[in-house]
């Protein structure tokens, strides 16, 4: 071998070694020289330093950009010397997050977030609190995740019981890639445990270069997502040209498809969600929402779109690769009242207000009659077990439900709160919620009815008096009329809200769930909360 | 691309100069596609200047990226003085000295490993793998900076010599050892 092909051979193997991060960099490549830069320093928590560039007017500005590098150096300084700055632009790792929103993170070696990228519209939605994404630069990657998985929650991204999200992390080092994987699944699940219990977290490794290789360029998708799809595509049999209808759906519907073999590409959610609303006549109408929960799971493979329009909320089922209705009203507007199936008020939707007080009598839904709010409102104290002339500050609402009418009742009694849902149909209470707005620190309770079980002892000092799980439990179960031998699902727990002891006591009995918040140191019920 | 850089032709390394001077000084005009080019052309360079001096590669990665952000920043006060391609990787020198500096590293790592390769990349072919990390590792760090500047960058050794402020016997005679060394490594893997 000749010195040159040596050379050659050296030249050839860096210039396939040396990265290519022309689009990191350009995205740092503000102002040019001829500007003056201020160095702005944030400290964005206990040990990272972050550094931003702004552009400043020129001249005169050289005193601030002196004043900001001796605030850096004190900065340093404050850290013993053994304060290193140090940037790290290098990406090690891209970790991307997909429900429907894909979002990318590309992260340093030391795990830090370099950049944080919407690459759909529903993204840059979920991003906007956080500045489009820049608010969390410079933040641990597992920080920067659960951040997202809150605001996705908090859009609702999150809230169907099957929902799913995609973990994906891309990283050269496998070894490095799968730890990072483990941290982010685990530290995912807590937040969803608390947040949206029934989500399914799905992670995957996966490999950027083949991806790219063959399906070239995929701007709105994330590497992660694309590794989904192609394994969607390999396993269930789909040709190359189905990436693009694929990659629009939600990682929820790419999990079924995988779960069931299936070889058709289901109409999308969005598409769903058109077919419901031209079925029942609102497509125009900029005031309905649709929910769409993707069933494609159950037979037949379908779509539950759930519309909101002003009076009430009505339930579709539209077939997953048709489109076609299965069930649900249609044409609500052109109904009439009493009407086989359909809205209350023919093609005047108009705000929930107007309908309060107006319906008795009138031919519900369901093709019944309705109990009235009067009848609402004797069900709801009779309930609370009190009279009418013990309550005050009413507010009633009528709120629709696939199509029954509820009433949402709330009044007070003294310092208690009463919230409850009474059917409008039939007049049973479906929930009902007490809250106790008292003095706790004398255990005095205004409300008669809901002043203690007489199990609690009345101390006059409430942050040192305990009456302990026993007797709190005791005091809910009193209430409930059951005895501890008929409930299942016992939990007791000791909490401390704004400075007060409280035991949160919950049990089943029957088919029902009761949930009470008991004073700790009186044994007073401050709210309770049953679920049939 | 860079490796015509190598070849050591007069015509073409004029060619080469002419290049990139022009593609600096639009730069300096705020022209990013002329930026994208520079860096096609020169990344290599850069890359291979930084990995000599700091021996990791993740690390050469970032100065890498920081030196064509200082690059595209200084641009406008660019002049032609004859050798883009020294005053760009005076840049890098600079910088990757300068982090050398503030991990409290010394300049002198011959006892520091030589990590030039990240686990698995792509594009990198296995005889490349044995070039870069095998091979490079047995030479001095000197000699490995100058072997690879020479290779790579298309610098004269008077013009590597100024760039590590060394003299210009000193970075002819660690060449011709490194590339010695450098053969008689290659030869080995080949015939072992």
């Amino acid at each position: 071998m000749t010195d040159r092909e040596l050379e050659r051979k050296l030249a050839d193997a860096v210039n396939r070694a040396a990265p290519d991060d022309l689009d990191a960099i350009l995205s740092r490549c503000g102002v040019q020289n001829g500007s003056v830069m201020e160095m702005k320093e944030l400290k964005r928590s206990q040990d990272i330093i972050d550094v931003e560039v702004t552009e400043v007017k020129p001249r005169k500005k050289w005193s601030r950009w002196l004043a900001a590098a001796c605030a850096a150096l004190v900065l340093l300084g404050a850290g013993g010397g053994g304060l290193i700055y140090q940037q790290s632009y290098a990406v090690a790792s891209v970790v991307s997050l997909d429900v429907n929103p894909s979002i990318e993170l590309k992260v340093n070696r030391k795990e830090r977030v370099i950049s944080c990228t919407a690459l759909n519209t529903e993204a840059a939605a979920v991003l906007f609190d956080m500045d489009g994404g820049a608010d969390l630069k410079g933040t641990k990657v597992d920080v920067a995740v659960n951040a997202i998985v809150g605001a996705l929650v908090r859009e609702g991204y999150l809230d169907s019981i099957s929902s799913a999200i995609l973990i994906s992390v891309e990283d050269n080092d496998q070894g490095r890639a799968a730890r990072l994987q483990a941290e982010l699944v685990a530290s995912v699940d807590g937040v969803l445990k608390t947040q949206a219990p029934g989500t399914s977290v799905l992670s995957q490794v996966v490999d950027h270069g083949t991806l790219r290789v063959e399906y070239g360029n995929f701007d709105n998708v994330s590497t992660g997502k694309a590794a989904m799809v192609q394994n969607v595509m390999i396993r269930n049999g789909f040709n190359d040209d189905a990436f693009d209808q694929l990659a629009a759906l939600s990682v929820e519907e790419l999990n079924d498809l995988l779960e069931t073999g299936e070889q058709r590409i289901p109409i999308g959610k969005s598409a769903a969600a058109m077919a419901a609303e031209e079925y029942a006549g609102t497509a125009a109408m900029d005031s309905v929402t649709a929910d769409v929960d993707p069933e494609l799971d159950e037979y037949p493979p379908h779509y539950e779109v759930e519309l909101k329009t002003a009076w009430g909320e009505f339930e579709y089922i539209v077939d997953a690769f048709t489109g076609e209705v299965l069930s649900g009203q249609k044409d609500l507007l052109n109904q009439t009242p009493g009407g086989q199936d359909p809205p209350v008020y023919p093609n005047t939707p108009p705000a929930n207000e107007q309908y309060v007080g107006q319906d008795s009598g009138k031919a519900d839904v369901a093709g019944g009659t309705l109990i009235g709010e009067d009848a609402a409102k004797k069900a709801a104290l009779d309930n609370a077990g009190l009279a009418e002339s013990d309550v005050t500050n009413w507010k009633i609402e009528r709120d629709w439900d696939d199509g029954r009418l509820e009433y949402e009742i709330e009044f007070w009694c003294g310092t208690t709160e009463y919230d409850c849902t009474v059917d409008g149909h039939t007049g049973s209470v479906l929930k009902c919620g007490v809250d106790h707005h008292g003095n706790s620190g004398s255990g005095h309770h205004s409300d008669p009815h809901h002043n203690g079980s007489g199990t609690g002892t009345t101390g006059t000092n409430a942050s040192t008096a305990d009456i302990g799980a026993e007797a709190a439990k005791a005091a809910a179960l009193a209430h409930a009329g059951v005895t501890e031998s008929q409930t299942t699902k016992m939990e007791v727990e000791r909490d401390w809200d704004d400075g007060r002891l409280e035991y949160d006591v919950e049990f089943d009995a029957g088919r029902i769930e009761y949930e009470y918040t008991i004073d700790g140191a009186t044994g007073a019920i401050l709210e309770y909360e049953w679920d049939d | 691309m860079l490796a015509a850089l190598s070849v050591q032709t007069t015509e073409e390394e004029n060619e080469s100069r002419r290049e990139l001077d022009g593609l600096l000084l639009r730069v300096g005009q705020g022209d990013r596609n002329a930026f994208a080019r520079l860096y096609a052309l020169t990344r290599g360079a850069v890359y291979a200047l930084a990995l000599s001096l700091l021996h990791d590669c993740q690390e050469a990665q970032d100065v890498s990226q920081d030196t064509f952000v200082k690059v595209w920043e200084s641009a406008p006060g660019y002049q032609s003085q004859g050798s883009p391609m020294a005053w760009l990787l005076t840049i890098a020198r600079n910088l990757a000295r300068s982090r050398l500096r503030q991990g409290g590293r010394q300049v002198e790592l011959d006892e520091e490993e030589w990590n030039a390769l990240p686990a698995s990349l792509p594009a990198v072919t296995s005889e490349d793998r044995v070039v870069l990390q095998e091979a490079l590792a047995g030479l001095g760090a000197e000699e490995r900076q100058i072997v690879l500047l020479h290779a790579v960058t298309g610098l004269k050794h008077r013009e590597i010599a100024l760039l590590l402020e060394l003299p210009l016997s000193t970075v002819l005679s660690k060449y011709h050892r490194g590339l010695k060394k450098l053969k008689i490594m290659m030869r080995g893997e080949e015939h072992p």
